[in-house]
């Protein structure tokens, strides 16, 4: 037998090899999941756009124009934050969890993985989202570049999040119970699908605080012209929250057992 | 000692393996109760804040319209979710088929269920009501057959999610459904909004299904005026209630 070759466990063409290994291992282990995941996205989509509308008389412009950008923060922000805590604390159950974490890999390799993995799900889901707004109301987007930012970084926030939630928190119960908890005020009760100015002031002043009002705000800014004012703030906020939800991320993942 | 022969029959036998089961029933769900009561009151009473948010301004006819909803929408969770979810669970447990290998009547045993949750449910129901009329600052005009169209309402709820998860062996399917209900309640259907809004084949899909004859049967009882008369859906509700005690009843009395 030829002594195996000593590989170089370091530099970036490591990180990188190993981030298209887990790429492939995330995607595989979730081939089952993808299509489900993809309709069900996509029905959320339609459903928030369409069923939404039917509460009112005639939807106003503007309304439509809010309801449809909205849906497709929403495709773009559920995986990372609501299904993703699910499937990790699934995987923590039953052990494939501590496994996956035994593989040589840098564990950064591994988170950068996931956000490309919410990307592939999201991304189509948010372009359905747009068509379907389109179809029903016919609404016309004005895109511009910074759209493209505004994917990037709200996808990328939104995944830390739930990785810091499903990693953070040791108990898989408590982290299923928080991902319906996220999901409710998501959908419900956070100035996505519709304007801040709605909220009663206390809960608006919160949500300057979230992440969740700017992921619209950066979304809604590259996809229409005249809905949004300010920006800066939206994308500085935004920044802060990556970075925080990354360093609980990256301080839950160091961590030897 | 020779133990002593009991006759496992009769109405008297019947009514004391009713009550024991009650207990059984109560005790063992106890710890589920503060679950049911948070999801009755989210779906009713949070639903329609939360439709409040989306429509931005509510005026008071809107208004109105939603708070008689509430009572059907904090009804629903009890017998279309979460009875299917402990069903569900029962099976995997294998506590369901503990809980039929015991010697009293099946009937008594679905009855316990039924009466249970009924009970749970309704004072929630009330309260989500109550809360949502204050946020909305509607006054109701509430007639004592809100009681009887309650009760009715709350029993076809339970009987047909017990009926359904009786009938369909396979639990991820029951889950499949239960998940489509909240989905299809939250967002279609014609509880908060009227039905005249929706697409013809949707109304018509709905003039089947129990929920929109739910909601219309109770907003007739604390409403003035929305609903011009009840007993189209009185009779819907009825129907869909027998249904799911003839689907039940014939999954249980199978012997395995």
């Amino acid at each position: 037998m030829t002594a195996l070759p000593a590989a170089t466990r370091s530099g970036s063409g490591y990180w990188l090899a190993s981030m298209v290994s887990m790429l492939r291992w995330q995607l595989t282990s979730l081939r089952l999941v993808f299509p489900v995941l993809l309709v069900v996205q996509v029905l959320i989509a339609a459903g928030f756009t369409v069923g939404i509308g039917l509460f009112f008389d005639e939807v106003p412009a503007p309304v439509a124009l809010f309801l449809s950008t909205g849906a497709s923060v929403i495709t773009l922000i559920t995986v990372g934050i609501v299904v993703a805590p699910q499937l990790i604390a699934d995987e923590k159950a039953s052990g494939t969890y501590d496994f996956t974490w035994s593989l040589p890999c840098p564990r950064s390799a591994a988170v950068a993985a996931w956000v490309v993995v919410n990307a592939v799900v999201a991304i189509p889901s948010m372009v359905a989202a747009l068509a379907v707004g389109s179809w029903r109301y016919g609404l016309s987007f004005q895109v511009n570049w910074r759209v493209a930012t505004a994917v990037a970084l709200v996808l990328t926030c939104a995944s830390l999040i739930g990785y810091a939630l499903a990693h953070g928190i040791p108990n898989p119960n408590l982290t299923q119970i928080l991902a319906q908890v996220f999901a409710f005020t998501i959908f419900g009760f956070t100035p996505i699908n519709y304007p801040i100015d709605n909220l009663p002031g206390w809960l608006a002043s919160l949500h300057r605080l979230l992440p969740f009002y700017h992921m619209g705000v950066v979304v809604r800014d590259g996809l229409t012209s005249g809905l949004v004012g300010e920006i800066a703030v939206s994308y500085l906020t935004l920044g802060a929250w990556t970075l925080i939800v990354g360093g609980i991320t990256a301080r839950a993942l160091r961590q030897r057992r | 000692m020779t133990p002593t022969s009991v006759v496992r029959r009769g109405p008297i036998y019947w009514w004391e393996s009713y009550v024991a089961m009650l207990r059984f029933d109560f005790a063992r769900h106890r710890a589920m109760l503060v679950t049911a009561l948070a999801s009755q009151l989210f779906m009713g009473f949070g639903l329609v804040i939360m439709y409040g948010l989306y429509l931005g301004s509510v005026d008071s006819a809107t208004g109105l319209y939603l708070t008689s909803g509430v009572p059907a929408l904090s009804l629903i969770p009890v017998g279309f979710i979460l009875i299917p979810l402990l069903i569900a669970q029962d099976k995997r447990a294998g506590t369901h088929e503990f809980t039929w290998s015991l010697p009293g009547p099946r009937s008594a045993t679905a009855a316990s269920t039924f009466t249970l949750f009924t009970a749970v449910s309704l004072p929630v129901a009330l309260l989500s009501t109550v809360l949502a009329a204050w946020r909305f600052d509607v006054s109701l005009s509430v007639t004592w057959l809100v009681v009887p169209a309650g009760v009715l309402v709350a029993l076809m709820g339970t009987s047909v999610g017990f009926g359904l998860a009786q009938a369909i062996p396979e639990p991820r399917i029951v889950n499949l459904i239960t998940n489509i209900v909240v989905f299809l309640v939250m967002l279609f259907s014609p509880i908060a909004v009227p039905i005249e809004r929706f697409p013809d084949w949707l109304a018509t899909v709905h003039r089947v299904l129990p929920f929109y004859h739910m909601a219309s049967l109770l907003r007739w009882t604390v409403s003035d005026g929305l609903v011009a008369s009840p007993g189209t859906s009185t009779a819907v509700v009825i129907g869909w209630t027998v249904l799911a005690w003839i689907a039940a009843a014939w999954v249980l009395g199978r012997r395995r």
